[in-house]
């Protein structure tokens, strides 16, 4: 390259930097050529050094993600693996959890029960108050309520889990007990079925206490996300449906809800995702009683509960029995996310996309 | 660049030659304005919508030309901020009455928006729902209706073999004609368009022109509309505004050939605008 200047004609590039004429394109260019031969080789070179660096360290970061994912995922096999060989499918089925037995007879099916149950309660109440208020926020709310019931939905979000626990183990627990429960019981005494969700006695401590502060805690992330995907309706479209005749209910499930579904239910998800693993506030107020009774109003524990509240003290086969808990929460949350995924698959089949 | 000649009805050709016995009027403004917020955005508008006559609107950009049509159907009403004042009528019924039931207002004024709306359904519902909003009829009878929609539209022979595919997967053209074909179904009384073709190509904007056309034979049409010609070709009168202001109101053979105002005659000869 030695004296030959490879840049490029001056004019050439004049014309394709808009608002730059060629005179001073040719200017800029012989500048240059006073600084020295301006080496476009070299240049390129430096360029795609900078180039190939970062592909490599952004490669880096997103295996880093694999890496650690398949780390916990071995080491939990690992821990868990004492307790697979000695209980098998039937740590799955069995409701007895008696650790300090010799040797200790572990089961999951309370576990396991504890945190479906309540998951299902706090989203069956979460997600219909969630969408109700990002359908008030969006649609009808008057412009100078928005902002304070929008920052009161962002501090609901950041309020530490501990903190919910405390309020639900002094505040909610007893209200519940003394009030609530009491009242329900008695409503649905002899009820079939219902009779049974719904029977006494009343406890501070109960699957139904866990799922309510559950449902408050995960209510953010529902009516959070839902705002934002409810903002990305086109005017014109909710126009338009106001246009043919509707009203503001029929705009919001005709036209909103079917806009946006995908991003809903992405918030849906998350909500559960969280509902799912939550520990701290549950572990205060669920009870944690391995026992499986049909009453809501009965103390439970979740995995995740049963994990924080006996992981310290344990140790041999009864420590792996907890990992072992740990690593079906780990495949419990996989399958509802994947279960997410092939339900939003079969919308975007059904909209006929 | 408008480079269109001096006599623009002249060299495109298919104006009414005959202007229409005057009709009866459908919808009245006498001194209408309209504000957003501060803004007057409308001065005194007085017009008259002839029962089914296609009315146009032409103007420069920000004249006035959309607010008004979205006065016609209250469309306004869903931003705070935006007042009308005055008096428009729908026949006997006073558009402007706050007491006024705007469901059953929308659905005796429809409206066809810049850009194609279909809702996020399959082609039959979404004809289909707006019918429901109104009436319980039998699947039967639905069929019927949706189906004289859509050749109402202009479109039953393109989609027919299609009906539950998504609104979504039709073309430009297609999916504003099943907007216009969603409006008809609703059996409004008024039909207003905003700039119906804007988004589409020259041979759909062709379709839809001539669809505007059958339709003025059972219903009263409002345009609004950029192109002139456009205005030439399909109306019968032509409201020419102009900040706000309605300058020139008048058949639109004679807006597009001798107009009485100055500024109608620079704007149709592109020396504004």
């Amino acid at each position: 390259m030695s004296g030959v200047k490879p840049a490029p004609e001056p004019g050439h590039l004049g014309y394709t930097v808009q608002g730059i004429g060629v005179a001073d394109m040719a200017v800029q260019s012989d500048i240059m050529e006073a600084a020295g031969p301006y080496d476009r080789a070299k240049a390129l070179s430096a360029f795609k050094f900078g180039d190939v660096t970062f592909y490599w360290i952004t490669r880096a970061c997103a295996i880093s993600v694999l890496l650690i994912l398949g780390g916990i995922i071995v080491s939990l096999i690992a821990g868990a693996w004492p307790a697979i060989r000695e209980y098998g499918f039937s740590f799955l089925f069995t409701s007895r959890w008696a650790p300090s037995n010799d040797p200790p007879v572990l089961g999951a099916l309370g576990p396991i029960y504890g945190t479906l149950v309540t998951s299902v309660i706090a989203m069956t109440i979460a997600i219909p108050v969630g969408l109700g208020i990002a359908i008030f926020l969006t649609e009808l709310c008057p412009q100078w309520l928005r902002r304070p019931i929008g920052i009161a939905v962002e501090l609901l979000a950041g309020i530490p889990s501990i903190i919910y626990g405390m309020w639900g183990f002094f505040v909610l627990g007893p209200f519940m007990a003394d009030s609530f429960q009491p009242f329900v019981i008695k409503v649905f005494d002899g009820v079939p079925i219902l009779g049974t969700i719904f029977a006494g006695p009343p406890s501070y401590l109960s699957l139904f206490n866990a799922s309510l502060i559950l449902a408050i805690m995960v209510l953010p992330f529902i009516t959070a996300i839902s705002v934002d995907v409810f903002k990305t309706v086109p005017p014109v479209l909710k126009e338009a449906a106001y246009g043919v005749g509707c009203t503001t209910w029929e705009v919001v499930r005709n036209v909103v809800i079917p806009y946006t579904k995908v991003g809903v239910i992405g918030g849906i998800m998350l909500a559960l995702g969280r509902a799912l693993g939550e520990t701290m506030a549950v572990t205060f107020i669920i009870g944690n009683a391995f026992k499986i009774t049909g009453s809501v109003f009965s103390p439970g524990t979740t995995i995740s509960a049963a994990i924080a509240s006996e992981f310290a003290e344990s140790d041999g086969l009864h420590q792996s029995g907890l990992i072992l808990l740990g690593l079906l929460l780990f495949v419990l949350t996989f399958f509802v996310l994947a279960a997410a995924r092939i339900m939003l698959m079969r919308l975007e089949k059904k909209a006929g996309n | 660049m408008n480079d269109l000649s001096v006599s623009v009805s002249a060299a495109n050709g298919p104006v009414p030659q005959v202007a229409l016995p005057d009709a009866p009027p459908k919808v009245t403004a006498r001194g209408l304005n309209f504000y957003y917020g501060e803004h007057h955005a409308l001065k005194n508008i007085n017009l008259t919508l002839g029962t089914h006559r296609v009315t146009a609107f032409i103007g420069p950009s920000g004249c006035g030309k959309s607010t008004l049509l979205r006065i016609f159907n209250r469309m306004y009403d869903l931003y705070p901020g935006q007042k009308a004042t005055g008096q428009l009528m729908l026949d006997q019924t006073n558009i402007l009455d706050p007491k006024l039931d705007l469901n059953l207002l929308r659905a005796r004024v429809g409206m066809v928006f810049q850009k194609p709306t279909p809702f996020p359904m399959t082609i039959y519902e979404n004809i289909a729902f707006g019918i429901r909003l109104y009436e319980k009829i039998s699947k039967s009878e639905m069929d019927g209706r949706v189906e004289k929609a859509l050749r109402g539209g202009a479109l039953w022979n393109e989609v027919k073999d299609k009906l539950n595919a998504s609104g979504l997967s039709l073309s430009g053209g297609q999916q504003q004609r099943l907007c216009i074909a969603r409006t008809v179904a609703v059996r409004p009384e008024v039909i207003l368009f905003d700039e119906p073709c804007s988004a589409l190509d020259p041979i759909s904007t062709a379709k839809v022109e001539e669809l505007i056309q059958e339709l003025s034979e059972d219903y009263t049409i409002a345009i609004v509309t950029h192109n002139m010609q456009q205005a030439a070709r399909v109306s019968d009168k032509t409201a020419f505004m102009y900040l706000g202001e309605l300058v020139e109101f008048d058949d639109t053979n004679k807006i597009f050939t001798s107009p009485s105002d100055r500024r109608t005659q620079d704007y149709i000869t592109g020396r504004f605008g």
